[in-house]
């Protein structure tokens, strides 16, 4: 059933679509690759098909990396750093957006400045501090300073500003509802769309980290993925098809915390409409 | 509680001073080794063998691999914080001159070490570079990178080119013409920025004549010239190395020469141009023009002055045998093919076996004469700088974007600029 | 009795007065024990000639770390240029195509939105490396595909990565392609906010699509995109993985001209390769305060337009 009047409709799909491609295309190509045996990772033209070296690579991935302990540590470690961050900065934004206190201002201005300093180079101090604290080849590090970023609590005032209306929270302070109590109550209810997205790039973030785990974890077992993976990454003894293998396995459990915090973002036009 | 740890120590170096021995065979140790790439790979050869499981039944080696840049990355801050670092940990040449200058590392050639008596058997060269101006020695070399060309025999037959003796770069440019064929897009070196280390010995080091930066201005001229020369010839495929089209180039029999350290031949065989069902190739191995001298890469091994000192004394003994035993030097060559530091070892027969891979060609007896004969280079703090800034006037010359005269004294510029 | 409401009250009126510094403890208890020495560390050793290894005492010098940098560092000047021409071509003027792309994405005019909204956001979680292969393939002079459609219109043979505007481009391209999808996330979920009864009103009023948006959509989301543009520049500022994964590293220092060496991969390079962290943290401290006066104007221009 065609219809002139859904013209409009099924072009903007199209183009959508055709941008959709574009994007997915290096995410889709990463699995190619890890189905090509190592030498044939950078042939070129490209392959743009699955290959027949999936087995080698596997073979060669799991011969060099203890992936399952290593796996379990970046699960670990992504999920622990994920909850802590959204139970933490979804308190603060809702402190910053929803109240008048004094010195308001100039605190989230603080809070927003620490996140322009560049921290390439506090590594060094930090790893001192982290070696006192007897916390190397401990998850601690790797959580416990970030469990209350900068990042998600600007995230999460700007997001409420708008998701939390004044009247709501007034109408529960009438109802004798506590200033906790609205947490879990209210807050944490209508701040699901800004908490999916902060959830997603807090688990990418701890997911990807290359540097902390790999100077704050040396030990091979309590090392996370992408540390682990980097052995393969050698001139001579070629492993690019194990190695384009670990991303593509590394890629998945990504794939799966997006969509299941992706619901939370369109849950359709219907959500709006629930409030007011 | 005292006077026990004080015999301990009383024990421990009486033990060591008397006997030589530092390993108590009664008891079991592990020594952590920080290496990089490769490396791992040929070290788990060496402890597979018989040799060091005799040698050290009681010692247990672990290790932390990553990456190039994550390995020297994690090295440099764990020391810069002043914490302890693995026992052992690898260097890659380019990592050597901040090392020198700085320090961080244990001087072996202190006491109770005394390297001095064992690196008169390693490559001259590179065990200068690894030494201060006080006599230090920071690290050891356990791997060098001879530099050599790697050309395509079919091809120069073809052409009736002899390659093994070319008498100098032009001869070499000269060659190149006549082994590149547009039309069968074959090139005769993948880019002109790959000649460019030549003239400088590597460019590790040798950046300062009499404390001037860039000098003798002759020998970086040199460079450049060559550099504009081999592309003004256009001979080349502006292939950027470790890229898709690199690669497939290699593969596809595209590429006549390469000019690069001996360990690139490991790269050649296992990927980029994999032995025949006979386990030949038409590679073959040939001095560099003129028959210069140079280097291309190496790795050092040494112990980070935090270690703590029991330790340092195990670690000891165990770089000593990946340095200094003849079964560690050839099993990590056969294993990756980085090529021995340990002098002695070039008389062994294997060094004059013909080498299959390169139809039979005793490759190992070129990489050997290149090795004893590579110059040293002085090693300065500002190396780092200097050679990014130096990549730069070479792309630019490469580019058109200046002349080797402009782009010398442009970089001379930025070198000043940045180290007053 | 209406001494117990007004004593309840009291409390109440107590509670909110002190639940949010409770709320907003955390961040300031993790920072005094995690923050403070590194940070103090940073700026003590940014006055001084200050050594990343070794024995050499650090030497106290004042301001000469922050002087050699803006006068006589033949590289400072020009990183800062290349990031902030970056900044914009690869991290603000996206904003133009995300926000439009999340409206659509938001509209009834689209099927299988889930599908779309996954598929923009893919880049974000593939891996630098990847990335860079699969754009150093996209753009290779020789059989790049790029080049391959450039042809068809008679351009010929660019060298991408061998240019100094070529590698500007590349960087562009993968910073776009990287944080649209992220962008677009952002205002997806700012535009779960606007309560619907607005559009209804306007539509009464038989305001058009454009309109609507323009008068409704954009300044609703005034915070949002205060967000998505103050974060874009903090991050754009601090460029540094993409740079050097592109370029080849320290010894490259950003490829040809120097093209993708930003500011945090000058800063990265000056530290870690020519192991001066003393004049590395003056490097960071100025990049600190690039950042801040960019998101003054950021907030001026958003606070201006939401008036």
């Amino acid at each position: 059933m065609f219809s002139m009047k859904k013209l409009p409709s099924y072009l903007t799909t199209f183009l959508l679509g055709l941008l959709a491609l574009v994007f997915a295309f290096p995410f889709y190509y990463v699995f190619v690759l890890a189905t090509w045996p190592s030498r044939e990772v950078l042939a070129f033209p490209p392959h743009f098909w699955f290959g027949n070296g999936l087995m080698e690579n596997w073979t060669s991935l799991f011969g060099r990396v203890p992936f399952a302990t290593n796996f379990l540590n970046s699960l670990g470690i992504a999920t622990l750093s994920t909850v802590s961050v959204l139970f933490f900065c979804t308190l603060a934004g809702f402190a910053f957006s929803k109240y008048n206190f004094k010195f308001k201002k100039i605190l989230f201005s603080f809070v927003i400045a620490t996140m322009a300093i560049p921290g390439f180079l506090n590594i060094i101090p930090f790893y001192k501090m982290m070696v006192m604290f007897g916390w190397i080849n401990t998850w601690l590090p790797l959580i416990v300073p970030g469990m209350a970023g900068a990042f998600g609590i600007f995230l999460m005032t700007q997001f409420l500003e708008n998701a939390l209306p004044h009247e709501l929270l007034e109408a529960a302070r009438i109802d004798g509802v506590g200033e906790f109590a609205m947490l879990w109550r209210i807050v944490f209810p209508l701040a699901r769309a800004g908490m999916a997205v902060l959830g997603v790039v807090t688990f990418v973030g701890s997911w990807n980290n290359f540097t902390g785990p790999l100077i704050l974890l040396p030990d091979v077992d309590a090392t996370t993925l992408p540390v682990a993976l980097s052995v393969l990454n050698s001139r001579v003894d070629n492993n690019m098809g194990a190695l384009f293998l670990g991303n593509a396995m590394t890629l998945l459990p990504l794939l799966i915390v997006f969509m299941l915090f992706s619901r939370q973002i369109i849950s359709g036009l219907t959500a709006g409409a629930v409030k007011g | 509680m005292k006077r026990m740890s004080f015999l301990m120590v009383l024990g421990l170096v009486s033990a060591t001073l008397l006997t030589g021995q530092v390993i108590d065979p009664a008891k079991s140790y592990t020594v952590t080794i920080g290496a990089y790439g490769d490396l791992e790979k040929a070290y788990q050869a060496v402890i597979a063998t018989d040799d060091f499981k005799k040698k050290f039944p009681n010692v247990a080696i672990k290790f932390q691999t990553s990456d190039f840049g994550g390995h020297h990355n994690r090295l440099t801050t764990v020391i810069a914080a002043g914490e302890q670092t693995n026992d052992i940990e690898a260097l890659e040449v380019g990592y050597i001159a901040q090392f020198v200058q700085a320090g961080g590392l244990t001087d072996l050639n202190a006491a109770p070490f005394n390297a001095k008596k064992l690196s008169k058997d390693l490559v001259k060269f590179s065990v200068a570079n690894a030494t201060t101006d006080n006599g230090a020695l920071i690290a050891m070399p356990v791997d060098i990178a001879p530099a050599v060309m790697f050309y395509r025999d079919d091809l120069a037959k073809a052409a009736k080119v002899d390659m093994a003796n070319l008498a100098n770069w032009d001869a070499y440019i000269a060659a190149m013409k006549k082994l590149a064929d547009k039309s069968k897009g074959i090139f005769g070196i993948e880019h002109p920025a790959a000649v460019a280390a030549i003239p400088l010995n590597g460019g590790k080091g040798g950046w300062f004549a009499n404390g001037k930066p860039l000098e003798p201005k002759a020998k970086f001229m040199d460079a450049l010239t060559l550099v504009q020369k081999v592309k003004a010839a256009g001979v080349d495929g502006d292939l950027g190395a470790w890229s898709g089209p690199w690669s497939q180039a290699y593969l596809d029999g595209k590429i006549a020469s390469i000019v690069n350290g001996a360990w690139f031949g490991g790269t050649l065989r296992t990927w980029l141009s994999p032995a025949a069902a006979d386990g030949t190739s038409q590679w073959r191995v040939a001095y560099l023009p003129g028959k210069m001298m140079a280097s291309l890469g190496g790795t050092y091994l040494s112990i980070p002055q935090t270690v703590p000192g029991p330790r340092k004394l195990v670690a000891w003994e165990v770089l000593k045998y990946l340095t200094n035993s003849p079964v560690a030097q050839l099993t990590t060559f056969k294993a990756i093919d980085a090529f021995p530091a340990l002098t002695t070892v070039y008389k062994d027969p294997v060094m004059d076996e013909p080498v299959p891979y390169y139809g039979g060609q005793k490759v190992r007896k070129i990489y050997a004469d290149v090795a004893l004969n590579i110059p040293e280079n002085k090693v300065s703090e500002y190396d780092a700088v200097i050679g990014g800034i130096w990549n730069g006037a070479v792309t630019d010359v490469v580019n058109g974007k200046a002349t080797p005269a402009a782009a010398y004294d442009a970089a001379l510029k930025k070198v000043i600029a940045t180290i007053q | 009795m209406s001494t117990t409401v007004l004593a309840q009250r009291k409390k109440r009126m107590k509670a909110q007065q002190w639940a949010p510094y409770v709320f907003i403890s955390p961040f300031f208890i993790l920072f005094l024990v995690f923050g403070v020495y590194p940070i103090g560390y940073s700026i003590v050793s940014s006055f001084f000639d200050w050594k990343l290894i070794g024995t050499k005492p650090p030497v106290f010098i004042g301001f000469n770390n922050y002087v050699n940098i803006l006068t006589i560092d033949p590289f400072f000047n020009s990183a800062v240029i290349n990031t902030v021409i970056l900044l914009i071509t690869g991290s603000l003027l996206q904003h133009i195509i995300a926000l439009p792309l999340a409206i659509l994405l938001n509209s009834k005019l689209v099927k299988a939105k889930e599908l779309f909204k996954t598929a923009y956001f893919l880049p974000y979680i593939t891996s630098t490396v990847s990335v860079v292969i699969i754009f150093g393939n996209l753009f290779d002079t020789n059989f790049g595909l790029v080049n391959w459609i450039l042809g068809w219109f008679g351009i010929e043979h660019i060298r991408w990565g061998s240019e100094d505007y070529g590698v500007k481009v590349i960087l562009s391209t993968i910073l776009n392609w990287k944080f649209i999808g992220w962008n677009t996330v952002i205002y997806l979920a700012g535009l779960q906010a606007i309560p619907q009864e607005m559009y209804e009103a306007a539509e009464m009023d038989g305001a058009r699509t454009f309109t609507k948006h323009l008068k409704i959509t954009i300044p609703q989301l005034y915070p949002i995109i205060f967000l998505a543009v103050s974060l874009s520049i903090i991050g754009g500022m601090q460029i540094f993985e993409e740079p050097f994964v592109l370029t080849g590293g320290y010894d490259n220092m950003g490829g040809p001209s120097n093209s993708g060496l930003t500011a945090a991969y000058y800063l990265m390079f000056t530290a870690f390769k020519a192991y001066k962290i003393g004049k590395g943290s003056a490097i960071a401290w100025l990049i600190f305060v690039t950042i801040l006066g960019l998101n003054a104007i950021n907030r001026a221009a958003t606070r201006k337009y939401n008036d």
